[in-house]
């Protein structure tokens, strides 16, 4: 049976990273080797763990600004906490705590003050980034156990250890988006506010939780990035933001809202990770590598906007 | 002969709004335009002032065949309307909202205090109660249709078109615009006053066109014709035999036993009770307050003072949660803005009130669901391609009949319809009429508020009368159209 023209067009993300990555395999000999692949899936988890809980709140029809300066908190205070002895594990979970805590913040400002997210994450992106400054001095956290690196670095079978909390997340949050009431509500939500309103949903009280958890998981990321690094940076993180929506974007999620998939948008991470390394390796001027991002999202969505009117027809 | 209208027609999709309206006006004469909700008036007048194309007919102003295709060229042939719904820009001031589109200017900038001044002239002439430099945002709804009036003042030379203009006004306010009305005609201009008040035409028409289902039934002299001939004549039609809803006796087996009383509401102006297997019907116009009621009820805006009793128990509802928790749903005037979500399935429309009755250990269960979605399509036999297929896509009345299956998933035990049948077609009104009478007789308690007085007529055990914001009346199953008519439209 032929497939239908809107089928291949909801394929288009999927395609595109399986040609992206057929090319490379080509192109550069370096690029299908082990030390590279694993490289790529190490720099690419943070923003893919992030992506995961933007998919949430973008499918919400909302929008979280503020996720690079809380994975810079999260991972300043988590390992200010290791420094001062605390277990790993716990400084772990530290950093998933404030980064929980500045997302339920941001869920709280946007529905009982009533201000756009937009607005509402604009300014905790600059009050969290702030906070981290003062309470860091500025200063990177240093002086952190070797153990800490493996969270990052470790690998497991010849898998990055990275590539397994990825898979974890994004497993939760699809099951969280397509088999629990608070992501059914998500999407009604984004879909139709008013009607979701009319249903008897209680509206606010799951735009919290999705924002919380957006927070929780670019907390995650800060503690990861914190572990490549093996120092809490507080300037870390910044414009992540940006790239994080572009995943999610790319991966077909709508900034009107109602649409977005865990799926999508790991396709989205990982083409704009293939971009990036692929332009490394094949000597692009790293000027040209950020305009040709750019031009992607553009034309992701465009196609994508393309398969809606049809399917509106 | 200033306006000539002659077998206008207008089509949206596939209903039609118009199929013959014809209208003559003269300069110099007031001219009302009548007739029910729907009946495509302001449609008609849209049309004749450039902001909707005709489909058929012939339109001439001043003797020349003439069509509008944008509403700046009906400004420059002298005509103006003000407009029932405000068309304001809210974040300009007054004056710049009166002179919109017809800046004056000095050079390349504006004339901001000459535009300033001329709004001050105007509204000091009529001794309307506005400033000219506030934001139109801060204005009250009734200064707001008085900018409206100023503005279309301000530009109309031959024919100023009034739609409603009188429906959020004080007395007061409506007597100054009745003045401004004679003034004009005084000056010899042509003006065309749509309004629902038959009443307060008496004193100031002329003549008058009355429109029924698109088409103009009806035009004479204003004196020739009695209040009650106008009403005739809007309502016209008998009503129609496809769906009659016997009513089960509301006294049960032993007539001593009354039935139980579901929900009672007092509220400033109004009190009612709704009992189990009872339909009751609520009439009045646009604006009369009948979707406000619903809204309070269904703590969407809770009222500020008043009473709500479900099954004998105060109940404090403040948003839809606790309504719907209440077992109170609202299936909603507008469906496509707030009772369905169009891109989500089915399927998932029809559980979005009630996931906990499709959820296993918190998890949302997909065969149950869809199992759940299924046994409702069948029963209120909804046309879909299948329960996966997005309630976008849907006709209007299987999109109605999927909202109201989320409600029956809900098993909710009061239902307030508004509008029930808007937009939908005369078999589907037939299937959910037959749905409303089953949840009557299966115990539940119905709130019908309809435009369609024939089909309060069908369907309701009982009809109230509502009039600016409160209920005026209550009338049995066996009145006529024409009697809610005169309770809804004229002042006692």
């Amino acid at each position: 049976m032929r497939a239908s023209a809107a089928t291949w067009q909801r394929l288009l993300p999927f395609l595109s990273l399986a040609a992206l990555f057929i090319f490379l395999s080509i192109a550069s000999p370096n690029f299908l080797t082990p030390t590279n692949l694993s490289s790529v899936v190490r720099q690419t988890a943070t923003i893919n763990i992030m992506a995961l809980g933007m998919t949430l709140v973008i499918v919400s029809g909302g929008i979280d600004l503020s996720v690079g300066a809380i994975l810079a908190f999260a991972g300043t205070i988590g390992t200010m906490a290791i420094a001062n002895g605390l277990p790993i594990p716990i400084g772990i979970l530290v950093g998933l705590l404030c980064g929980l805590g500045w997302g339920f913040l941001n869920g709280l400002f946007i529905t009982a003050l009533k201000i756009p997210p937009f607005i509402v994450t604009l300014g905790t992106l600059g009050i969290v980034r702030g906070v981290t400054l003062i309470i860091s001095g500025g200063l990177p956290v240093v002086g952190l156990p070797r153990e800490f690196e493996s969270v990052a670095d470790g690998s497991l079978a010849g898998i990055p250890s990275v590539l397994f909390v990825l898979a974890v997340c994004a497993v939760l949050t699809h099951v969280v988006l397509h088999s629990t009431k608070l992501g059914r509500y998500t999407y009604a939500i984004g879909s139709n506010k008013e009607a979701a309103v009319y249903a008897g949903i209680s509206v606010g009280k799951y735009t919290v939780a999705v924002y919380a958890i957006c927070g929780m998981l670019a907390g995650l990321a800060g503690m990861i990035e914190a572990s490549r690094l093996l120092t809490g940076q507080p300037t870390a993180g910044q414009g992540y933001e940006l790239q994080v929506i572009a995943a999610v974007v790319i991966g077909g999620g709508s900034l009107t809202g109602g649409e977005g998939s865990v799926i999508g948008t790991l396709i989205g991470a990982f083409i704009m990770g293939l971009l990036s390394n692929g332009s490394d390796l094949l000597g692009v001027n790293p000027y040209l590598q950020q305009a040709l991002i750019g031009a992607i999202i553009i034309l992701a969505v465009a196609v994508d906007e393309a398969r809606k009117r049809r399917f509106r027809q | 002969m200033l306006l000539q209208l002659q077998a206008i027609e207008k089509h949206f999709g596939g209903t039609t709004a118009l199929s013959s309206g014809d209208v003559e006006v003269n300069s110099g004469e007031i001219h009302a335009l009548v007739g029910e909700n729907g009946a495509g008036k302001s449609t008609l007048m849209k049309i004749v002032a450039g902001m909707l194309r005709r489909d058929g007919g012939e339109m001439r102003w001043k003797g020349q065949v003439a069509d509008f295709s944008r509403p700046a060229e009906a400004h420059q042939a002298g005509i103006s309307m003000v407009h029932q719904e405000s068309l304001l820009a809210p974040h300009l001031t007054v004056a710049e909202n009166i002179f919109l589109g017809r800046e004056a200017a000095k050079g390349p900038l504006l004339d901001q205090r000459r535009m300033e001044a001329e709004t001050r002239r105007l509204i000091n002439e009529h001794g309307f109660p506005i400033d000219a430099v506030s934001l139109v945002q801060e204005l009250s709804p009734a200064q707001k249709q008085l900018v409206e009036i100023c503005r279309a003042l301000n530009s109309a030379s031959s024919l100023l078109i009034f739609d409603e203009p009188t429906s959020s006004l004080s007395e007061a306010e409506a007597a100054a615009v009745f003045r401004i009305a004679r003034n004009l005609r005084a000056r010899g201009m042509g003006i065309i006053y749509i309004t629902h008040r038959l009443a307060e035409l008496r004193p100031i028409a002329d003549r008058i066109t009355i429109l029924r289902d698109g088409r103009t039934v009806h035009s004479a002299s204003f004196g020739d014709l009695t209040t009650e001939q106008i009403i005739h004549h809007m309502v016209g039609r008998e009503v129609s035999a496809i769906y009659q809803r016997q009513p089960p006796p509301l006294t049960s087996k032993s007539s001593t036993e009354r039935p139980a009383e579901r929900l009672r509401v007092k509220l400033p102006g109004i009190e009612f009770a709704l009992h189990a297997g009872e339909i009751v019907g609520i009439a009045g116009l646009m604006g009369a307050g009948r979707t406000e009621l619903c809204q309070n009820i269904f703590g969407i805006t809770p009222a500020a003072q008043g009473s709500i009793t479900i099954d004998g128990h105060p109940i404090a509802i403040n948003s839809p949660q606790d309504a719907v928790r209440a077992g109170i749903a609202l299936i909603t005037e507008d469906r496509q803005q707030t009772g369905l979500t169009l891109s989500m399935p089915v399927r998932a429309n029809i559980t979005l009130a009630h996931l906990d009755g499709v959820t296993r250990n918190g998890f949302v269960s997909h065969t149950k669901e869809q199992a759940v979605a299924e046994r409702f399509r069948t029963r209120l036999s909804i046309r879909a391609a299948s329960v996966e297929q997005p309630v976008g896509r849907l006709s209007g009345g299987n999109q109605q009949k999927v909202v109201i299956a989320k409600w029956l998933f809900r098993d909710a035990k009061i239902l307030l319809f508004d509008e029930p049948t808007r937009g939908i077609d005369v078999a589907a009104k037939a299937e959910v009429f037959a749905l409303m009478d089953e949840l009557a007789r299966s115990g539940a308690a119905i709130l019908m508020v309809s435009s369609e007085l024939p089909e309060l007529l069908q369907v309701a055990d009982r009809i109230l009368v509502m009039r600016d914001g409160a209920i005026v009346t209550e009338l049995p199953r066996t009145t006529t159209q024409q009697e809610i008519m005169q309770h809804a439209a004229v002042a006692s």
